[in-house]
């Protein structure tokens, strides 16, 4: 046993502690500081820079009484220190009032050393233990801390990977749109991403992407994907095409059993069109301006599971006033309040739903409606794309 | 319930559970319930058990599987990949409704044999 803090003993005779010193050396105790009584608080404050093990009071101590008791209690370093009386106690109120003013256990001689020992051994066992449990509890602490400030680090990068406002607000402008999008994370990192960027004057790029899993090693694939992504080369304005380069780049990159959703798509103002090739992703819904939805087909390996995967373009109107909706899957998967899944046909009812006064901010009404139905802690990492073709001109050149 | 050439094993409340039918080298798992994240144990102990069978062809029967998703997907492909490394043809059989929808939209049938 190590010293740690010091025994503090309170005895009338100091000189007469030896049995005392004797039994708590046995019990491993090397630092023992013995005081007479006269200024026992202040002997207290200067024999231990923090907190004694134990306090071990002679009821003999001049001054001794339940008012002692009580200022040391007040210590701050004694609050949680055991504080044995040893003494004859006259009466039982006598003890009761000991034990209220502070004393935590009462030691009636007359007592054998034995028994004097295993009642101290017990004090400083659940003492020792009691500072462990401290110690582990304040490095858990620090632990979570620090895991907390890393995380909230990680969790702006990661937010730093999708299109901010500005970047939003020159795509809308340039290309006649309105962009809504909804990013959360079923944990403090995700395994989602999307963007969004312009080709030419008619057209952009916009993809969404969905990483296997959710947390840590899901955003790790994330940052793959958004450094591939950057990389020049890649045939952007052909979706099947880039879903195949991506895909080739992927595969072997990522671990086994992991892969990645995606839809990419090349929207053309001039065309009112849209292109798009999927990789295991939801089927993306447009919504036309009388109200129609159209449900786009989605066909095609996840990236990263099979060098040899090719993927297909397909093509849906998008005519001015139409909306746009992409989404990860959790958007369907999510199991609502009675435990039945959301459901695809949930999804379209929703949008189907939404009326024209409610156009001002769709997605914000969308998943206010979709949040009363499904709890809050989503189990999967969410992510929601709403583009809307303004009707009128656009502000760009074209 | 399990036929008089099978048993059931791993059951637990809301997660999902499977029986085994073996018939000389083939073995059919019939899988009940979800087949998510928290399937990979049970997983595990399938492809285990396949080589000390002695088993050449599994066949997954997710007839009763009422939901999968991507991480299940994803124990599919590590099934494949280690039938693959023992020398078992391995296959899909009878998916149904969001689980179909999901292997349709993957194409995992591209790389899974699967009977729909």
């Amino acid at each position: 046993m190590s010293g740690g803090p010091p025994v503090v003993i309170g005895h009338p005779r100091p000189s007469a502690t030896g049995p005392l010193r004797d039994v708590l050396g046995r019990l491993g105790v090397r630092r023992l500081t013995v005081v007479d009584g006269d200024g026992l608080a202040q002997a207290v404050a200067d024999a231990t820079a923090g907190s004694p093990q134990l306090l071990l009071l002679h009821a003999g101590l001049p001054g001794f009484g339940p008012d002692l008791l009580a200022g040391l209690r007040e210590m701050a370093q004694l609050r949680d220190v055991p504080i044995l009386v040893l003494g004859r106690f006259a009466s039982g109120f006598h003890r009761a009032e000991l034990m209220r003013a502070g004393a935590t256990d009462l030691l009636a001689r007359p007592l054998t050393l034995a028994e004097l020992s295993a009642r101290l051994s017990v004090y400083l066992e659940r003492r020792r233990l009691d500072r462990s449990l401290q110690e582990v509890i304040r490095s858990l602490h620090s632990y979570h801390h620090g895991a907390m400030q890393r995380m909230a680090l990680a969790r702006q990068m990661q937010l730093g990977l999708l299109p901010d406002a500005a970047a939003c607000r020159s795509l809308e402008g340039r290309y006649g749109i309105a962009m809504d999008s909804h990013f959360e994370s079923s944990s403090e990192l995700g395994g989602d991403l999307w963007g969004a960027r312009p080709l030419d004057d008619r057209r952009f790029a916009l993809f969404l992407c969905d990483f296997t899993g959710h947390g840590v090693a899901a955003a790790l694939n994330t940052f793959r994907l958004h450094a591939l992504l950057a990389r020049t080369g890649l045939p952007a304005d052909d979706p099947a095409e880039t879903l195949r380069t991506l895909n080739g780049l992927l595969v072997g990159l990522l671990p086994e059993a992991q892969f990645a959703a995606m839809i990419y798509a090349v929207v053309d103002v001039s065309a009112d069109r849209l292109v798009y090739a999927t990789a295991g992703a939801p089927k993306p819904l447009v919504r036309h301006r009388d109200g129609r939805l159209e449900v786009g087909p989605s066909c095609g390996l996840p990236l990263g599971l099979a060098g040899e995967a090719r993927y297909r373009n397909h093509c849906l109107d998008f005519p001015p006033g139409s909306t746009l909706l992409l989404f990860s899957d959790a958007l369907y998967e999510a199991r609502g309040w009675d435990g039945g899944m959301f459901g695809y046909g949930g999804v379209t009812d929703l949008v189907q739903g939404l009326g024209d006064d409610e156009l001002e901010r769709p997605l914000g009404c969308m998943l206010d409606r979709y949040f009363a139905t499904v709890p809050r802690l989503l189990a999967d990492d969410l992510t929601v794309l709403w583009i809307s073709r303004s009707v009128r001109p656009r502000s760009g050149p074209d | 319930m399990a036929g008089p050439s099978g048993w059931r094993l791993a059951m637990w409340d809301g997660a999902m559970d499977y029986t085994v039918h073996d018939s000389g080298t083939l073995r059919e798992l019939e899988m009940r319930g979800q087949i998510t994240f928290e399937a990979d144990t049970d997983f595990r102990t399938i492809l285990a058990g396949w080589e000390k069978a002695g088993i050449a062809d599994c066949v997954l029967n997710l007839s009763a599987v009422d939901y999968m998703d991507s991480a299940g997907l994803g124990l599919l492909v590590m099934a494949n990949n280690a039938a693959k490394q023992a020398g078992i043809v391995f296959r899909l059989k009878h998916p149904r409704g969001q689980v179909r929808d999901l292997i349709e939209i993957s194409e995992f049938h591209t790389i899974i044999p699967c009977e729909f």
